[in-house]
C-alpha cells in the first residue's frame, strides 16, 4: 500500500530533513541534530528494507504464502514477519503483489496486515529497550564497519542483503543516538513539556500531532521513535505521548490511503482494511485511555518495568490497543472482507482476454513472480482448452465429463467452423503478450537458477500458442471431411478428434491431482499414445493409399493434419509437463529426469508390438 | 581460516550442504513408493479385466515399471555422491 508512494517521497523527506538540519546547524544546533536523527533513521529503514528483500530470496514470500491460510495463521504470520524485518510496508507489498497474482486470498491478506499492525510495535520496543538504556550508537560502528566489509568479500545476493541490514540497523541505532542527544541538550534551552496539554482536548490534540507528524515524516515508526526519546528526555509529558502514538497509528492509514491511490484494486481494498482497522483502534485508545493506562501500569509491574520507566510502558500501551484493535475487528474479517469484496471492482469487459494475475507489485519478488507467470500460463491454457476443443468440435462439458470419448465426438459443438482467428485474439494474443512483457521486467530482479525456471514458464506459454495455431489449421480439412461420405477418411479424422480429446482430458486430470505417481503416468501415456496414433509413423496412412481407399487430395490433407496433431499433442505435454508436474519443490529438480524420453518410449511401442 | 572456508565448515556442521539432496532422496523415495503400490493395483485389476482393459493397463504396467526402473537409478546416484 505504502510501496510507490512511499519510496518516492521517501528519498525527499530526507532530503528536507538533511537540509532543515544544516539550515539549522548554526541557530539550533539541538533541532539540527534530531532531524539528522530522523533523517538517518529513515534511511536506515530503508536500508533494511532492501537488505530484507535480498537476503530472503524468497523464503519471506514463502513463509508468507504457506503460513495464512486461516486467520489467525495470517495475523500471527503478519506478525512475526513485520517485527523480524521491521517494515510494515515491506509486508504490505508482497501481501499486495501475492493477492495480485491470486496466492492468497483477500481474507488471510487481511489478516496479515492486522498482524502487521502489531509487528510494528517492535520497533518501538527495540527504541525503548535498546536504543534509551544503552548508548545505541556505539554498536552502530562495528555494524557499518561490517555492512561495508561484507560485500567486498562475499559477492552472492544473500550476503549482499545481510550487509544492508547490518547497514540498516547501524544508521537506525545512529539516527536513534542523534534523536536522543538532540532532545537532551533541546531541553536545556527550550522544555516542550510545557506545551503539555491535559483531559480530552489534549488527547485530540495529540491525537492530531502525532498523525500529522507521521503524514509529513511517512512512517509510523520515526513518529514512535521521535516520540519515545522525547518521552525519555521529559520533553513531552506521558499522558500526551500516549496520544501521540495513537495519532502515529491514524498518521499511516492516510500514508497507506495515499499510497493506494495508484495501486491496483487489491492494494486499494487492503488500504480500505487498513484504514477501518487503524479507525476503530484508535477509536477504542481514546474511548478507554485512562483504563488502558490503568492496564499498562498494571501489567508493567508484572512484567517488571519501573514504573517510571515511560518509554517502555510508551511501547506496551502502543502494543496493548493495536493488540486490542485485532481482537476487536477479527471476528468481524469475514463482514469486513464481504464489504471490500464490493469496492474497486474491474470492468468485466475490459479484462476478458487481459492477464489476471501480473501485477507490478510481484515484479520485486523473484518467487512471486514466477508464481504469477504460472498462474497466468494455467490461465492462457484454460482459454487455450475451450479454442482447442470448440477448433475440435467437441463439447468442454463433454470433455471434462467421464462419458466416453467414443460418444464426446459424436456430440458436435457447432455445425459450422469456430473462428479461431478471433479467439487467438480476443483470449490468447493479449494474455501471451502480458505475460511474455511481464517475464522480462521480471528477469532484471532474478538469479541464474530463477531466470532459467522463467525461461521454461516462456516456453510453456509459446507451446499452448503454438498448439492453437495448429488447432487452426488442422479445423479446416477437419470440418470438411467430417462431412464426407468416405468412412475412411472420416474415421481417420475422427480418430485424431478422440486423441487428442484424450490427451485434453489427460492434462485436466494432471492439473486437478497431487498425486505425482499420477502425474508422471498420465504425461508418459500421453508420449506413448502421441507416437502410437502417429499414422505417418504407424503405417495407418500408406495403408489407406496403398489399398486406394481414400483419394490423393485426402491423403495429403491426412498427412499435414496429423502431422498438426502430433505437434498439438507434443506442445501440449511440454506444457504440462512444466506447469503441472512440477508441484513439489523438491520433485521438481527429478521431473526431468523421471519424465520420459524417446527412448523409452521407443522401447514400450517395441515392446506392445511384439 | 578464511571466510570461505569458515562458510563452508559452518554449512557442513549444520548439515546444509546436503539440504537438496536429502530432500530429494526423499522425494523420489516417496514416488518409487507410490508407483510400486500403483503397480500392485494393476496387476490385481489385471486378473478380472477384458480384453482392452488388459491391453490398457499393460500399457500403464509398462510405464510404470519404467518410471521405477528410473527412480531407482537416480536413487543409487544420489546415495553414491
Amino acid at each position: 500500500m505504502v510501496n510507490s508512494l512511499y519510496s518516492k517521497l521517501l528519498t525527499p523527506i530526507i532530503i528536507v530533513l538533511i537540509l532543515g538540519a544544516l539550515v539549522l546547524l548554526g541557530t539550533y544546533p539541538d533541532i539540527s541534530t534530531i532531524l539528522g536523527g530522523i533523517a538517518l533513521f529513515l534511511m536506515g529503514m530503508e536500508y533494511m528494507e532492501d537488505g530484507f528483500k535480498a537476503f530472503s530470496g524468497g523464503i519471506l514470500e514463502k513463509v508468507l504464502e504457506r503460513f495464512t491460510n486461516n486467520t489467525p495463521k495470517a495475523i500471527t504470520t503478519g506478525f512475526f514477519a513485520t517485527a523480524i524485518v521491521q517494515s510494515s510496508s515491506l509486508i504490505s507489498i508482497i501481501v499486495i503483489s501475492f493477492l495480485s497474482a491470486g496466492l492468497i486470498t483477500l481474507t488471510s491478506a487481511v489478516g496479515v496486515i492486522f498482524g502487521s499492525n502489531i509487528g510494528t510495535t517492535a520497533t518501538a520496543w527495540l527504541v525503548s529497550v535498546f536504543g534509551l538504556h544503552i548508548k545505541i550508537s556505539l554498536y552502530a560502528m562495528p555494524m557499518l564497519v561490517l555492512g561495508i566489509v561484507i560485500p567486498l568479500f562475499l559477492k552472492s545476493k544473500s550476503w549482499k542483503g545481510i550487509a544492508a541490514i547490518l547497514i540498516g540497523l547501524g544508521v537506525i541505532f545512529l539516527g536513534i543516538g542523534y534523536m536522543k542527544e538532540g532532545f537532551e541538550t533541546l531541553k536545556e534551552g527550550l522544555d516542550l513539556a510545557k506545551y503539555a496539554m491535559e483531559g480530552y482536548a489534549g488527547i485530540f490534540v495529540y491525537v492530531l500531532v502525532g498523525s500529522v507528524a507521521t503524514v509529513i515524516i511517512q512512517s509510523s515508526s520515526a513518529t514512535m521513535a521521535i516520540i519515545i526519546t522525547a518521552l525519555a528526555t521529559g520533553q513531552i509529558d506521558y499522558a500526551n505521548a500516549l496520544a501521540l502514538a495513537i495519532g502515529a497509528n491514524v498518521g499511516t492509514t492516510v500514508t497507506a490511503v495515499l499510497g493506494a491511490l495508484k495501486s491496483n484494486e487489491n492494494g486499494k481494498r487492503l488500504a480500505v482494511a487498513h484504514f477501518i482497522f487503524n479507525m476503530i483502534t484508535a477509536f477504542i485508545a481514546i474511548l478507554f485511555i485512562y483504563q488502558l493506562t490503568e492496564v499498562v501500569d498494571y501489567l508493567s509491574i508484572i512484567v517488571g518495568i519501573g514504573i517510571d520507566n515511560y518509554a517502555m510502558k510508551l511501547s506496551l500501551f502502543h502494543t496493548i490497543f493495536n493488540l486490542i484493535g485485532v481482537l476487536a475487528v477479527s471476528p468481524f474479517i469475514g463482514k469486513l472482507v464481504t464489504f471490500l469484496n464490493t469496492l474497486f471492482i474491474p470492468k468485466a469487459e475490459k479484462e476478458e482476454g487481459k492477464a489476471k494475475y501480473l501485477d507490478n507489485t510481484a515484479l520485486e519478488f523473484p518467487m512471486t513472480s514466477i508464481l504469477a507467470v504460472i498462474k497466468e500460463t494455467k490461465h492462457l491454457y484454460d482459454n487455450a482448452f475451450e479454442i482447442i476443443t470448440h477448433g475440435l468440435n467437441l463439447k468442454r462439458s463433454n470433455l471434462l465429463s467421464s462419458i466416453p470419448l467414443e460418444e464426446v465426438i459424436q456430440d458436435e459443438y457447432s455445425k459450422s467452423a469456430v473462428d479461431i482467428d478471433a479467439f487467438y485474439n480476443h483470449k490468447i494474443k493479449g494474455i501471451y503478450g502480458e505475460i511474455i512483457d511481464f517475464s522480462t521486467k521480471a528477469q532484471s530482479e532474478m538469479s541464474p537458477k530463477e531466470i532459467e525456471l522463467l525461461y521454461k514458464l516462456k516456453l510453456a506459454n509459446r507451446d499452448i500458442v503454438e498448439a492453437v495455431k495448429d488447432t487452426k489449421h488442422l479445423q479446416k480439412n477437419m470440418i470438411k471431411y467430417l462431412k464426407s461420405t468416405n468412412e475412411h477418411i472420416k474415421t481417420q479424422y475422427n480418430r485424431i478428434r478422440i486423441d487428442l480429446a484424450e490427451l485434453l482430458r489427460n492434462i485436466n486430470t494432471v492439473s486437478a491431482t497431487e498425486a505425482e505417481d499420477e502425474i508422471l503416468l498420465l504425461l508418459s501415456k500421453a508420449k506413448v499414445h502421441t507416437e502410437k496414433y502417429d499414422i505417418l509413423a504407424n503405417g495407418t496412412l500408406d495403408n489407406l493409399i496403398r489399398e486406394g481407399l481414400i483419394t490423393n487430395e485426402m491423403a495429403t490433407s491426412l498427412m499435414n493434419d496429423s502431422a498438426y496433431a502430433y505437434d498439438i499433442s507434443k506442445n501440449l505435454i511440454a506444457m504440462a509437463e512444466i506447469i503441472f508436474a512440477n508441484r513439489n519443490s523438491n520433485f521438481e529438480n527429478l521431473n526431468e529426469e523421471m519424465s520420459m524420453n524417446a527412448e523409452d518410449i521407443k522401447i514400450i511401442l517395441e515392446k506392445k508390438d511384439d | 581460516m578464511g571466510i570461505k572456508k569458515f562458510i563452508k565448515k559452518v554449512k557442513s556442521t549444520l548439515g546444509l550442504n546436503n539440504y537438496e539432496i536429502e530432500g530429494k532422496k526423499k522425494s523420489l523415495k516417496d514416488l518409487i513408493k507410490k508407483l510400486n503400490r500403483r503397480k500392485k493395483r494393476i496387476k490385481k485389476s489385471l486378473e478380472n479385466a477384458n480384453k482392452k482393459e488388459k491391453k490398457d493397463l499393460n500399457e500403464e504396467l509398462e510405464i510404470i515399471t519404467c518410471h521405477i526402473k528410473k527412480g531407482k537409478n537416480i536413487l543409487h546416484k544420489l546415495y553414491s555422491k
